[in-house]
């Protein structure tokens, strides 16, 4: 179906506009365009949608729908090539040689398959953050999040600055998942530097000395998991790690060694930058967009108002920037031949962008009509996995940040804000604020 | 039991062989019913298994509860008052001849 489809949007779309010679050398890894890369994806949309990127030997898959023609085809487009020929780019053998020496071992991440193979998995691992799973956790997780906010507001005292990133966005979402996981002492910092580790494989942007100091923490992140599963092989407790150690598969197999590692890894990484990422940017627009500030205050009792304050601060700021797929055949996409082998990055971030799917997309509207199109968590049958759980954090902490904090607002010019070197998330590094607590105001409202 | 999608192409697929315990959305995805997606595989999360159940059935099929409703919300323009996700509809043998509409992508 994709490529059919493809193939009349060209014919009834011809060259016009295609392959813009002005756009011939543009990369997506120039520091600028990374930080603010709106205007950029735009001009590709128009003048370039599945462009050749240089720099990075990849195409940019741009437009709304030329993303879900690529996510509803995992046969012709393929996860698990796309995220080999992206993992450790240009130091691959290197990597892999460390993490055997060092790391218990190289463990493929069992999720970034294709089917058949990736069914299998994918049918145990979409059994444990079902929405209505994830509902139940709610009590919990506001316990987490209330501690934080008021941590937070305990530390802004005095008009002394916060990192909203590195003292609250992280610690959460690596809370949450450790108590998911059944992992009760942990170190937030060093998963922190587990996890920033793990993505950097993925960015493109790591030199051969990063490589080496991202291999040591990998090699560390898994000594760790290893201890963690070996503790539960013969113990079994009432976690996640136990439950995909002991679990059977729809045909009946367990899972391998390897592929316990590879998933209990995907979930303490797949879920904490992009969550964290999500949180740092609520916190930013809700310090920068008086308009979107309001709109929280209007939604924070309304369950329904809140769930697409959430829903449409993913549209309008998705964490995940561009993901690897690699088409296994030669096939036309969006007008442009793609060859056999093609490197592609799918430009989620664009595709919440396009005014042909999100009319006005710069607007954050709470009243779209098809909020739920948006692609920040991906389309198909790699659709994110952690998606309710996502929602849960982020609801949870802008309703308990808009109950308790005031005054949010940044300690530095917005132009200051540093982004995470990386193609495949757009990530506050480090956003000081200031802040108030608002539970004295609060009483007095109330009173 | 025989169930009944009109599929988001207009045409109709019945299906003779459903079993009761299944749900509706696993029901159209294995028989390739157009527009059953089923992304989250049932978690109720992502709203691509959308059907409109028929008005006659709709008190056998009963209402959506809260969760439900959360996720149907964020396809509001395409929501009717007679929509269901197909992962949330277990088939009981009550629902013997039950006939759906796939809804369009939102
Ligand atoms: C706001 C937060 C999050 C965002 C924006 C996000 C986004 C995404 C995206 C775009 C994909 C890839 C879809 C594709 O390949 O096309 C994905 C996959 C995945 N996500 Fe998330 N994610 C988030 C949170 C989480 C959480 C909390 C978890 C786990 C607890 C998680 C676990 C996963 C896993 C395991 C996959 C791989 C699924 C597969 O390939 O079948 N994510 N996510
Ligand atoms: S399959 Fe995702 S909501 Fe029904």
């Amino acid at each position: 179906m994709g490529s059919s489809e493809a193939e009349t949007q060209a014919q009834s779309c011809p060259a016009a506009g295609r392959g813009d010679p002005s756009l011939a050398d543009a990369t997506l890894i120039d520091p600028k365009i990374l930080a603010q890369p709106n205007d950029f994806y735009r001009a590709l949309r128009a003048g370039d949608p599945v462009h050749y990127d240089p720099k990075l030997n990849m195409w940019l898959v741009c437009r709304y729908d030329d993303i879900v023609t690529v996510l509803r085809d995992p046969i012709t487009f393929s996860d698990k090539h796309g995220y080999e020929a992206q993992y450790a780019s240009g130091y691959f053998e290197e990597f892999k040689q460390i993490l055997e020496r060092e790391g218990g071992g190289f463990f493929p991440d069992a999720i970034k398959d294709d089917p058949p193979a990736h069914t299998r998995v994918r049918r145990l691992m979409e059994r444990a953050f079902t929405a209505h799973r994830v509902k139940t956790l709610e009590p919990g997780i506001t316990r987490i999040i209330v501690d934080l906010v008021e941590k937070l507001a305990d530390k802004a005292a005095n008009d002394r600055i916060v990192d909203g990133v590195s003292e609250f966005a992280i610690p959460l979402t690596i809370s949450v998942i450790c108590e998911q996981l059944g992992i009760s002492q942990f170190n937030a910092e060093k998963i922190r530097g587990w996890s920033g580790a793990v993505t950097a494989q993925i960015g493109r942007m790591q030199s051969r000395e990063q490589m080496r100091a991202n291999a040591a923490q990998i090699c560390e992140l898994q000594n760790f998991i290893i201890a963690q599963i070996r503790e539960r092989e013969s113990q079994p407790r009432e976690d996640m790690i136990s439950d995909l150690v002991h679990a059977r598969t729809e045909d009946g197999s367990k899972l391998t060694f390897a592929e316990v590692v590879s998933l209990v890894r995907a979930l303490i990484i797949a879920g904490n930058d992009t969550t964290a990422t999500a949180i740092g940017n609520l916190l930013f627009v809700l310090a920068t967009q008086p308009e979107v500030a309001g709109a929280l205050r209007e939604a924070v009792e309304d369950d329904r108002l809140l769930n697409r304050f959430v829903e449409e601060l993913l549209r309008a700021e998705p964490p995940v920037r561009g993901l690897a797929k690699m088409a296994v055949r030669e096939v036309e996409l969006g007008g442009t031949r793609l060859p056999k082998g093609a490197h592609i990055l799918v430009m989620y971030a664009s595709g919440n962008d396009d005014d042909t799917r999100f009319a006005c997309p710069r607007k954050f509207d709470l009243n779209r009509g098809n909020l739920g199109t948006h692609v920040a968590f991906g389309v198909g049958v790699h659709r994110c996995i952690g998606a309710a759980l996502a929602r849960m954090e982020i609801k949870v902490a802008a309703r308990e940040i808009a109950r308790r904090l005031g005054g949010i607002q940044l300690a530095i010019p917005p132009e200051e804000i540093t982004y995470l070197p990386t193609v495949a998330t757009r990530s506050i590094a480090s956003l000081p604020l200031t802040l108030l607590r608002r539970s004295s105001c609060l009483t007095a409202q109330t009173s | 039991m025989k169930i009944t999608f009109v599929q988001v192409n207009g045409v109709e697929k019945t299906i003779e062989d459903a079993r009761p315990g299944e749900t509706l959305m696993i029901l159209g995805r294995t028989h390739g019913v157009e527009g059953i997606l089923g992304d989250c595989g049932g978690g109720c999360s992502c709203a691509t298994c959308h059907v409109y159940v028929d008005p006659e059935w709709q008190t056998a099929v009963g209402p959506p509860d809260e969760i439900e409703s959360a996720t149907l919300d964020t396809v509001s323009n395409v929501l009717r008052a007679n929509s269901r996700l197909g992962c949330q509809i277990v088939l009981r043998p009550e629902l013997d001849g039950l006939r759906v509409t796939v809804a369009p992508s939102g």
